[in-house]
């Protein structure tokens, strides 16, 4: 198990230290960078001679290797740098921006997960075929609905129109009630859709019939003997939809003003703002390997025939 | 409609100010005291080192934490005194000498006196290496100063800098703290850092989030030909960043916010009908509109540029997207600007002329519509520029008007990074689109000389890769309004500047920029500083 688990975190050092390279090679490459941008930048109205002391000064024109390890050796050390475009350490920034991301990301997937098992459950249990279709068809639609519309939808109507949660300075919690349903909507469609399918395939396995037979109910059967079953696709699934969360999740952020690594990744693209996107790269990278991780020790809390066989080495 | 705007700069300023007193008129003695002021801004600011205030969310930021030796009175123009209580300049205008407001602290309780000032424009004015601090763009020339005593300070120049006085008033020249001078650049992102004497002071700061400004209760230090005396109304501001256009609106209106900035054109009448003032102060500069790269083959000739030139129907562009807050361009520079000439006959759009012209130049229909000379087509590419309003648009309206002409005009977004890159080779992007606001006649030179932001791309300037396009006669008109000490014949050379911009068709001014705001009618005396930025230091909330 711990053999497993040093191999785990190797392969994830090696991804992490390969997404960094990869996202300084690929950044080096695009024209410009942050230093010309800002101080390119016509209402700085600085002349060409200033702008190359700037870029002296700033090591912009240093030999890529130099600069590549300069920023290794200071990223290993924690330190990511300084944000030219915003004017503040990249960890202050971090520090601002990564904690209300989670937040949205960790509300906005609870919802979304409670959104699809109420779906997928609902509708197979619910005696009314009308009904039934309509739960069925929640998925499709929600996917097709532009977060970005579905934002200013809610904000229009709920805060707006109605005046029941402003926008504009709400507290702490009320203001993530709308950012949160914007973000799990889209999110549940997919999550949704496997279950629904998995229920029904796990459905026609002979152990269902057997619970059935034994007089177990409908909602027994699907809690108990079901869901579980169910489950694991869509787990799967839950991992791979970090990138959708975190998509969403600027979009969200966009639309209700909202500070988070959405938005701050946005603007250090559209900077070119090197040290900001690196750390972010990183950390993505980092959440990323981390999820999966989870999501690779839980398979066996689920699924016994996943556990690995302790003491026996095949 | 628009013939009643060319009339004069007099008739617009007084509009203006009609509609931004108008809720305000009888109010003179009933300022309410209190009260903060929710102000949702679009974008989050950036570095707030003073020179870099020209971004319009640092200027809304900046214009109320920090103070200027002088300030220009919106209206006339004139220079009025403020830290500085009164100035002399010798005849050459190479020395400058002020006499100081007695009794101003910054923030921190630090004086602002001779010697403060002094380091303030020896940062501005020359830089500072060692904290990577860059140069102000609208001082010029500049030399050393010198404490003559605490409360007197000299300036010294290597050459005539007859724009430096205005620049002592303009977002730029903020007065900040020797702590603040004392910090690396990279360090000035964090509003609390910037340490200023101003009628408000940052108090607390979310970054990329919201800004929260305080009253300073002991500020008693206000430029002294103003109404407002005394500390400000507001007990304080919360700027808040708001970046989508429909909920900055939508929250105004819905009784969430104070004051918005940018509000889209396509939104005023949604203000408008509920009564919400609209305040659309021009910056005073530089008009929207697209510049010329003459170093590329396509648009060296003069009557390709012209055609072009007479090929944009900027009323139409206006009529279409905006709004009457909006002026149709008349000139090089804004009707509100110093040195502004009304150069109306030479914007004339005139397709048949333009067509005629394009014939004239060999430039002949070639079988898909577009124009073709030895083979190569007439395609032009230019890059969106985000800061501008409605930007896109306008260029994709410039472009059909073109399209007709058998001139293709292809309008790219890409990221900053390619923007920059590309707009600095005249082969790539051999249009491109300029503005830019400062209150005095410099600005022209600002916009098109070598060494400052290079319009026109010439060699010498900002791009290594400009081959042979220079034109002398234009720079030295440049630097002459830069350097003339008689101010009428600085106004007069201004117009020179203009007519030659023009006549060599090297721009096409398209509207007036102004910066658009909208507030609720609750809200009184907001009062905007030359270019544009607001300034809360009069502004009070009445009951609602």
């Amino acid at each position: 198990m711990s053999q497993y688990l040093s191999g785990r975190v190797g392969q994830a050092l090696l991804v992490l230290w390969a997404a960094f390279t990869l996202s300084f090679v690929l950044l080096q490459a695009l024209p410009g960078d942050a230093v010309l941008i800002k101080f390119q930048d016509p209402s700085m109205g600085l002349s060409p001679v200033q702008i190359a002391e700037m870029r002296a000064a700033y090591g912009a024109d240093l030999p890529l290797w130099q600069q590549y390890l300069h920023t290794l050796g200071s990223f290993l050390h924690g330190d990511f740098g300084f944000s030219i475009q915003a004017g503040v350490p990249v960890t202050e920034l971090l520090a601002g921006n990564l904690p209300p991301t989670l937040r949205l990301a960790v509300l906005g997937f609870t919802l979304a997960l409670v959104l699809a098992l109420f779906i997928a459950f609902v509708s197979n249990l619910v005696p009314l075929r009308g009904l039934k279709s309509a739960l069925l068809a929640l998925p499709a639609l929600f996917i097709s609905v532009p977060t970005f519309w579905l934002g200013i939808a809610l904000i229009q109507m709920f805060s707006f129109h109605l005046g029941w949660i402003p926008v504009i300075n709400p507290g702490e919690w009320v203001g993530l009630i709308l950012p949160v349903i914007t973000l799990a909507v889209p999110i549940s469609a997919p999550l949704a859709q496997i279950l629904i399918r998995s229920i029904d395939q796990v459905q026609t396995q002979p152990f269902v019939s057997v619970a059935r037979a034994k007089g177990a109910s409908r909602s027994r059967v699907l809690l108990r003997h079901i869901a579980r079953n169910a489950t694991l696709p869509a787990l799967t699934i839950a991992g791979l939809l970090l990138g959708e969360l975190i998509a969403g999740a600027l979009v969200t952020e966009t639309v209700f003003g909202l500070n988070g690594i959405g938005q701050l990744t946005q603007q250090a693209v559209n900077n070119q703002d090197l040290s900001v996107l690196q750390a972010i790269v990183v950390i993505s990278a980092a959440a990323y390997v981390a999820i999966n991780l989870l999501v690779d020790l839980i398979y066996p809390l689920l699924d016994p025939r996943l556990k690995p066989s302790v003491g026996v080495r095949s | 409609m628009y013939k009643s705007r060319r009339i004069s700069t007099v008739a617009l300023g007084l509009s203006f100010a009609l509609l931004a007193g108008s809720s305000s008129a009888w109010a003179a003695d009933a300022a309410v005291k209190g009260g903060t002021l929710i102000y949702l801004e679009q974008q989050a600011h950036t570095n707030l080192y003073p020179p870099a205030g020209g971004f319009y969310p640092n200027g809304g930021i900046l214009n109320q934490i920090t103070d200027k030796l002088t300030y220009q009175n919106p209206q006339t123009l004139q220079i009025e005194p403020w830290i500085a209580e009164s100035w002399t300049t010798n005849a050459d205008k190479t020395q400058y000498t002020f006499k100081l407001h007695p009794g101003v602290t910054f923030s921190d309780g630090t004086p602002l006196d001779a010697n403060a000032v002094a380091k303030n424009f020896d940062t501005y004015g020359l830089g500072n290496k060692e904290h990577h601090l860059p140069v102000s763009e609208v001082i010029n020339n500049y030399d050393h100063s010198e404490v003559i005593d605490p409360l007197t300070v000299k300036f010294y120049f290597k050459k005539p800098s007859p724009g430096f006085l205005q620049g002592t008033a303009t977002i730029g020249s903020g007065l900040v703290s020797l702590s603040t001078l004392a910090r690396d650049f990279n360090a000035l992102g964090d509003a609390r850092h910037i340490i200023g004497s101003g009628p408000f002071v940052v108090s607390s700061e979310t970054l990329g989030r919201e800004v929260d400004l305080t009253a300073r209760k002991d500020y008693n230090w206000g430029p002294k030909d103003l109404k407002q005396q005394g500390r400000a109304n507001l007990d304080g501001i919360k700027i808040i960043v708001t970046g989508e256009d429909s909920v900055r609106i939508g929250a105004l209106l819905a009784g969430q916010a104070d004051f918005i900035r940018q509000v889209q054109a396509y939104d005023e009448k949604q203000a408008e009908a509920k009564k919400f003032p609209i305040y659309a102060p021009s910056t005073r500069g530089v008009n929207d509109g697209i510049s010329f790269r003459p170093d590329n083959p396509l648009v060296a000739s003069l009557k390709v540029r012209q055609a072009l030139l007479h090929g944009v129907d900027s009323k139409q562009i206006v009529a279409t997207l905006f709004s009457p807050n909006y002026p149709v361009a008349t000139s090089v520079i804004a009707a509100s600007a110093a040195g502004y000439v009304n150069l109306g006959d030479k914007l004339k759009y005139d397709p048949e002329l333009s067509k005629k012209l394009l014939d004239e130049a060999g430039w002949k229909p070639g079988p898909n519509g577009i124009r073709q000379k030895d083979g190569q087509p007439l395609a032009l590419t230019i890059y969106e520029s985000l800061p501008q309003p409605q930007n896109k648009e306008v260029l994709q309206l410039v472009a059909q008007q073109w399209n007709q002409l058998g001139v293709k005009l292809t309008i790219l977004a890409g990221d900053a990074g390619s923007r920059v890159a590309d707009s600095l080779d005249p082969q790539k992007t051999p249009v491109n689109v300029v503005e830019v606001g400062r209150a005095d006649p410099d600005v022209i030179k600002s916009e098109f000389y070598p060494t400052n932001r290079d319009a026109l791309l010439q060699l010498g300037g900002l791009s290594s890769k400009v081959k042979s396009f220079k034109d002398d006669k234009l720079n030295a008109l440049l630097v002459d309004i830069s350097a003339e000490i008689d101010p009428q014949k600085r106004l007069a050379l201004a117009g020179d500047a203009q007519r030659y911009l023009l006549d060599q068709a090297y721009e096409i001014p398209i509207f007036e920029e102004p910066q658009v705001f909208a507030g609720a009618p609750y809200l009184h005396d907001v009062s905007f500083e030359a270019v544009g930025r607001p300034s809360f230091y009069s502004a009070w909330l009445a009951k609602h």
